[in-house]
């Protein structure tokens, strides 16, 4: 007589695994850190995705944005692909995953922490996506890994664009 | 998640499929060289890539990888006479040589010819490391002798081992480049095993169960980093080596042999687990060896006689729920081998990817099947040699180190990341 690992390893069983969804669509929110990295993401938002919305924040990196009292402000940090201003916390509360995109040599240091302290405050998990390594000299490529390494859950270092596209397809973006 | 039609290319590599055309451009571990220890010794059943093989050593000590079937109406050669020169089937007296090439057909004349025109296919087959290694792949493509450090540093400082595992070999080889199970599945064994224990980078392990990881390309496949912290704020990294299609390497413990594995299908539903150790810079000691050969570390024991672990899907991978509640063991499955196989054999002969929720910790695996169904493409569309193939790709180590939080692992480790002839792995 067989084991039960025996018979339910055989592959007639796996018709009768449950045929349920067994997930829900996740949010991602596609940031791009820098006004080089923007073009990538303006390509990438033209995919076919199911929970996957895509913003830039390179407008207001390096400087830091602020209100009319001159007060540091994350209502004014994001612009969605058509440049409408985004606030950063409100897009925050419906988001599962943030992606951060910079381009290897590019200074994402303030924008990565702002996003990445807004998303350690709302419990977001962060991921981020580092592109044009090849071209880039390894002091620069360190310099941006160092920057995005603190507030990272996950870093690629992206060999081509349709590396980050996959990606974000297996998470179900 | 993959696509039905995505997991179909990676997990189907039989003749004439994408994916086994892909492998067929590869070196593979075929047999352990004790398998056929001495000339005329007892042909061995050889299925790979979905093919049925015999692999024999003739009167001169000459391998042979071919065909199983005699060409005549089709009998195994397993049951043949290997003798003088060449393996003679016992139905009607066919005989083959280790090329495959017929010799001899008794019951024709022998000025006729004919067996000059039947000729079985075969592989080539070649001693190096204490493996024998076969390339199935189009002759004009075959490559250079596969260059892994195992397989060439002396004898004594390397142990190979292999193991059958009921399932697809791309779920085998998945585990094999996801870290963040280390420090669940086999925690027990971080402490216990004699071929784990005692490294100080166990205690980074235990103490920080959530990695961080980055993952790069390398030529030949994928570095895949995992930090954890320090007790003095720097970072631990454990960078295993990915190389195309199915290399897998390990980060050192303390100056523990260093392992790794092959996974290498057998057909879509079974594949070999290969196991290696070594040490680059000294001989396996006595212990070491004694550990391997009873199962410990990556090893399993086996079914007398079998390359089949004694803990297997027919007696539920004896597991010990007494063990799972003490917490001598995470699953209840003893052993690292056979933790890693009872819970990939349990996902069924093929795993449907479409399925699956992947995580951002799950990078690695995205990026391997990302780097596999780009080579296939490439193969298929530009008939392009998929990375891994060249000898360079091959010389790699995996290490384990402390770097500053600024350091990028792939440049802060390059030559830790490559074989450096005489010099020790870098490890924790």
């Amino acid at each position: 007589m067989s084991s039960e690992s025996a018979r339910a390893n055989a592959a007639a069983e796996a018709r009768f695994r449950i045929d349920d969804a067994n997930w829900r669509q996740r949010v991602v929110k596609v940031m791009a850190l820098d006004r080089r990295s923007e073009p990538f993401v303006r390509r990438l938002a033209q995919g076919q995705w199911g929970g996957a919305t895509f913003f830039t924040a390179s407008a207001f990196a390096p400087a830091a944005p602020s209100n009319a009292d001159g007060q540091f402000s994350l209502a004014s940090w994001l612009s969605d692909l058509a440049g409408r201003t985004k606030d950063l916390l409100d897009e925050l509360h419906t988001a599962d995953l943030v992606a951060m995109v910079a381009m290897a040599g590019e200074n994402v240091q303030q924008v990565a922490a702002v996003i990445g302290e807004a998303c350690k405050a709302t419990h977001v998990t962060t991921i981020g996506f580092v592109l044009g390594s090849a071209a880039a000299s390894p002091e620069a490529l360190s310099t941006t890994l160092g920057q995005l390494r603190p507030w990272t859950l996950m870093l690629l270092i992206a060999a081509s664009e349709e590396a980050i596209a996959e990606t974000l397809a297996a998470l179900r973006a | 998640m993959l696509r039905r039609e995505q997991n179909d290319l990676l997990t189907q590599t039989g003749p004439n499929t994408p994916g086994g055309r892909l492998y067929r451009r590869y070196w593979l571990p075929a047999l352990l060289v004790e398998e056929l220890p001495n000339s005329e010794c007892a042909p061995v059943r050889v299925k790979l890539l979905s093919e049925r093989l015999l692999a024999f050593r003739d009167t001169h000590g000459r391998y042979g990888l071919i065909d199983e079937f005699c060409a005549h109406r089709g009998v195994s050669l397993w049951f043949g006479r290997n003798e003088e020169g060449g393996l003679r089937c016992p139905y009607h007296g066919w005989k083959y040589d280790y090329t495959g090439q017929c010799v001899e057909v008794p019951s024709e004349p022998e000025e006729s010819g004919f067996c000059s025109k039947i000729k079985l296919k075969s592989y080539p087959l070649v001693e190096r490391g204490g493996v024998l290694w076969t390339y199935m792949g189009p002759p004009d493509k075959r490559p250079p002798l596969p260059e892994w450090e195992f397989a060439t540093v002396p004898r004594e400082q390397s142990f190979t081992s292999k193991r059958l595992q009921e399932c697809n070999w791309l779920q085998a080889m998945e585990g094999g480049i996801d870290s963040s199970h280390v420090s669940f599945l086999h925690r027990g064994e971080l402490s216990s095993d004699p071929l784990f224990k005692g490294a100080k980078g166990n205690q980074y392990n235990l103490r920080d169960t959530k990695p961080v990881f980055e993952v790069a390309e390398s030529p030949g496949g994928l570095y895949v980093g995992a930090r954890r912290h320090t007790e003095d704020g720097n970072y631990y990294w454990r960078i295993t080596q990915w190389v195309m299609p199915s290399f897998t390497m390990i980060p050192p413990r303390g100056d523990h042999p260093v392992h790794g594995h092959f996974w290498i299908p057998i057909d879509d539903e079974n594949c070999w687990a290969w196991s290696f150790d070594y040490h680059a810079m000294r001989p396996l000691t006595g212990s070491e060896v004694a550990a391997m050969r009873d199962g410990k570390g990556i090893h399993v024991r086996y079914v007398p006689g079998t390359f089949r672990p004694m803990a297997n899907k027919d007696n539920d991978y004896l597991i010990d729920r007494e063990a799972q509640r003490a917490g001598r063991t995470y699953s209840g499955v003893a052993g690292i081998a056979m933790q890693d196989a009872s819970l990939q054999e349990s996902m069924g002969p093929i795993v449907d990817r479409a399925k699956e929720n992947l995580v951002s910790t799950d990078n690695g695996i995205i990026m391997a099947r990302h780097r596999l169904l780009r080579a296939i493409k490439d193969l298929i569309d530009k008939d392009a040699t998929p990375p891994g193939v060249d000898t360079g790709h091959q010389r790699v180590r995996s290490a384990s180190v402390v770097l500053e939080p600024s350091q990028a692992f792939v440049d802060a480790a390059t030559d830790a990341l490559n074989v450096r002839p005489g010099v020790a792995h870098s490890t924790v």
